[in-house]
C-alpha cells in the first residue's frame, strides 16, 4: 500500500515535470524543424533533420542583435546600480539607528508594494517632462534600486553579527570600508542569489520597455520579440507560415538561452532568489 | 548597539540611503504625485493643464469598457487561482518528502523564469486554429478543430492556460517552502494518535499551511489584475475585447494620449488592487484556534 501511495507520487511529479517542460522543449525542437514541417508534422522531431535555417533567415529579416545589444546595455547597467546600491541601503537600515529610519524604511516598504502597473501613466509622463522618452536613462532609472533588493539585503546583513562589525570599527575601520571588506564578503552568497534575481528581472523586463520606448534604436529585446511576428511579415511578403513560425520560434529560443544558462548553471542561487523574491508584488 | 553610541550625528547611513531615496522621489513619489493631479485634468500630453475636476473618475466609473476590463480580469482570476492553488498544493505535498526534489523544482520552475514574451509568442503558434499543433492533434483525433485565440468564448481560458503553466511552479516552491515549516513532532503526533494520511493532509498540512496560501493567493491576485503581456503579446485584448484585461485597457489610454484618463485609472487600480490584496487576506486568514 505506502510502496503504491510512493509511485503513485512520483507518476504524478513526473508527469507535472513534464507538462511544466513541453512547451519549452516544443519551442527548442520546432525552432531547428525544417520548412513546413513545423506545421505538418508538430510532435515528432528527428535531430538528423536538425537545422540552423530558420534562426539564419530571422537573423536575415529582424535587427536582434541591436536588441541583445540595448538589453545588455540596461542589464549592466541598471543591474550594477542594484547590486552596489541595495545592500549599501540595506547595510543602513540593517544596522544604524538615525532619525528619520522608520520614515525612509516606510518609503522601500510603500515602493515595494506599489503594483508596476500603476506607476506606467506617472513615470511616462515624467519621462516626458524630463524629454526622456527613447532613451536609455528612461529604460535604466526608474527602479534602478530596487526596493524589493534594500528589503531582502537588509535583512540578510541584519544577521551578520554586531560583535563582527565592532571589532573591525575598533580596529579603525571606516563605514565604507566597514561595507567593502566585511560586510560584502560575509554576504556573498545572498548576493550572488540578488545577482541572477536582477539579471532575470532585468533581462525579461517587458512591462515598462514598452512603454517607455518606441523606437528600434532602444528597443529592447523583448520588446522586439513581442512584434516579432509582424516584422516578419512585413519584410518578407508573402513568407509562409511556416517560416515565419519558424523565425519567430528561433528567436525566441535566442532570447531564451540566456535564461536557460543560467537557469542551469545557477539553479540553486536562483531558487533562492524567486523564494525571497516572492515578496515582491 | 556600541556603533550607535559612538557617534551622535551619524552621516553615514544617510548617504548609504540616498541613491535609494533619490529613485525613490524622482521615479515614484514624484511621478504619483504629478499623476494624482493630472487625474483631475484632461490633458493629453502637451499644452496647459485644465481641470475638469472628477470627470475622468466618473467616466470611468460609468464605463462600460473600464468595467468590462475589471470583468476580463476577474473572469481570469477565477480560471487560474483556484485551480493553481489546488494543482500547486497538491505538486508541493507530493514533493514535500520526494527524492529528487531539486531536479522536480527546476523543471517546474522553468517556464516561470523564461521571457515571458518568448513563451506568448509560443502559444500563438500552439494554438493558431489553422496550423498549430493543438489543432492538428484535435483533428487527428477526429474532434473539431477551435478557434483558441479566435473565438471570444476560448480566448480567455486559453490565456489563462498559459498563466497558469508559467506561474504554477512559482506557487509550488512558496508552498513547499510553508509546508517544510511545520515541524514533523506534530506529523508524529497526529500519527500516534491514529491519523492516517488523508486525515494529517485534513488537520495539519492544511490549516498549518493557509498562512502561505493566503499570502500565495494575494500574490496571484495581484499578478493577474496587473495581467499586461500575456494578452498584450498574444491575443492584443482581442477577439471582441474578450481578452482586454484592466491593464491593457490602461494601456490603452496611453496609446490614445489620454493622460489625464490614464492618470485616473491609474489610480482606481491602486485603490482596487489594495482593497483585493486585503480582501484575500481577511478571507483567507486562518481562524483563531477553536
Amino acid at each position: 500500500m505506502k510502496r503504491l501511495g510512493s509511485a503513485g507520487r512520483y507518476a504524478f511529479l513526473v508527469v507535472a515535470a513534464l507538462a511544466s517542460l513541453a512547451p519549452l522543449l516544443w519551442m527548442v525542437a520546432s525552432a531547428f524543424k525544417p520548412g513546413a514541417s513545423i506545421i505538418t508534422d508538430p510532435f515528432t522531431f528527428d535531430p538528423r533533420t536538425a537545422t540552423l535555417g530558420n534562426f539564419r533567415e530571422m537573423l536575415d529579416t529582424v535587427p536582434i542583435g541591436v536588441g541583445f545589444r540595448n538589453t545588455a546595455i540596461v542589464v549592466a547597467v541598471k543591474g550594477a546600480i542594484t547590486m552596489l546600491f541595495c545592500p549599501l541601503a540595506g547595510f543602513a537600515f540593517a544596522k544604524y539607528s538615525f532619525p528619520g529610519k522608520r520614515l525612509l524604511f516606510g518609503a522601500v516598504l510603500i515602493t515595494l508594494m506599489l503594483p508596476t502597473l500603476v506607476l506606467l501613466v506617472p513615470l511616462l509622463l515624467q519621462m516626458s517632462e524630463l524629454g526622456w522618452v527613447n532613451t536609455f536613462s528612461a529604460l535604466i532609472l526608474p527602479g534602478a534600486v530596487d526596493a524589493f533588493g534594500v528589503f531582502w539585503m537588509r535583512q540578510v546583513i541584519a544577521a551578520i553579527p554586531d560583535d563582527l562589525l565592532d571589532a573591525a570599527r575598533i580596529d579603525g575601520c571606516g563605514d565604507l570600508r566597514l561595507f567593502g571588506s566585511i560586510v560584502l564578503p560575509v554576504i556573498r552568497p545572498g548576493l550572488a542569489a540578488l545577482g541572477v534575481l536582477t539579471f532575470i528581472n532585468i533581462y525579461n523586463d517587458f512591462v515598462w520597455p514598452v512603454v517607455a520606448v518606441n523606437d528600434q534604436q532602444h528597443q529592447t529585446l523583448q520588446v522586439m520579440l513581442a512584434t516579432l511576428g509582424q516584422s516578419i511579415t512585413s519584410h518578407q511578403l508573402g513568407a509562409d507560415w511556416a517560416s515565419v513560425w519558424g523565425q519567430l520560434l528561433a528567436a525566441s529560443t535566442l532570447a531564451a538561452l540566456p535564461v536557460f544558462v543560467i537557469f542551469i548553471v545557477l539553479q540553486r542561487q536562483l531558487i533562492k532568489g524567486v523564494m525571497a523574491g516572492s515578496l515582491k508584488g | 548597539m556600541n556603533m550607535r553610541r559612538r557617534r551622535r550625528v551619524p552621516l553615514a547611513p544617510y548617504l548609504f540611503v540616498l541613491p535609494f531615496l533619490a529613485i525613490f522621489v524622482g521615479f515614484a513619489l514624484y511621478p504619483m504625485g504629478f499623476a494624482l493631479r493630472l487625474s483631475f485634468t484632461n490633458w493629453r500630453g502637451a499644452g496647459l493643464l485644465e481641470s475638469v475636476g472628477l470627470a475622468n473618475y466618473r467616466y470611468l466609473l460609468t464605463s462600460e469598457d473600464f468595467w468590462g476590463s475589471l470583468g476580463v480580469s476577474a473572469v481570469l482570476w477565477l480560471l487560474v487561482v483556484p485551480l493553481q492553488v489546488v494543482l500547486a498544493l497538491a505538486i508541493a505535498v507530493a514533493l514535500n518528502r520526494a527524492r529528487l526534489r531539486g531536479l522536480f523544482i527546476g523543471a517546474l520552475v522553468a517556464p516561470f523564469v523564461t521571457p515571458l514574451v518568448a513563451m506568448s509568442q509560443v502559444w500563438i503558434v500552439l494554438f493558431d486554429k489553422d496550423f498549430g499543433a493543438v489543432n492538428s492533434a484535435l483533428t487527428a483525433a477526429g474532434l473539431p478543430a477551435v478557434g483558441w485565440l479566435t473565438d471570444p468564448t476560448w480566448a480567455k481560458p486559453t490565456l489563462a492556460l498559459l498563466v497558469l503553466w508559467r506561474t504554477t511552479g512559482y506557487a509550488v516552491v512558496l508552498l513547499l517552502a510553508g509546508l517544510q515549516s511545520i515541524p514533523p513532532e506534530v506529523y508524529e503526533a497526529a500519527r500516534l494518535d491514529g491519523a492516517g494520511a488523508w486525515t494529517q493532509f485534513w488537520r495539519v498540512t492544511l490549516p498549518l499551511a493557509m498562512r502561505t496560501i493566503s499570502f500565495y493567493v494575494v500574490i496571484a491576485t495581484l499578478t493577474v489584475f496587473q495581467l499586461f503581456a500575456e494578452p498584450y503579446v498574444v491575443t492584443d485584448g482581442g477577439p471582441f475585447n474578450s481578452t482586454r484585461t484592466a491593464g491593457l485597457y490602461l494601456y490603452g489610454h496611453i496609446t490614445n494620449s489620454d493622460l489625464g484618463l490614464g492618470a485616473a485609472n491609474s489610480f482606481l487600480l491602486v485603490i482596487l488592487v489594495f482593497g483585493l490584496s486585503l480582501a484575500s487576506i481577511r478571507i483567507l486568514r486562518p481562524r483563531e484556534d477553536s
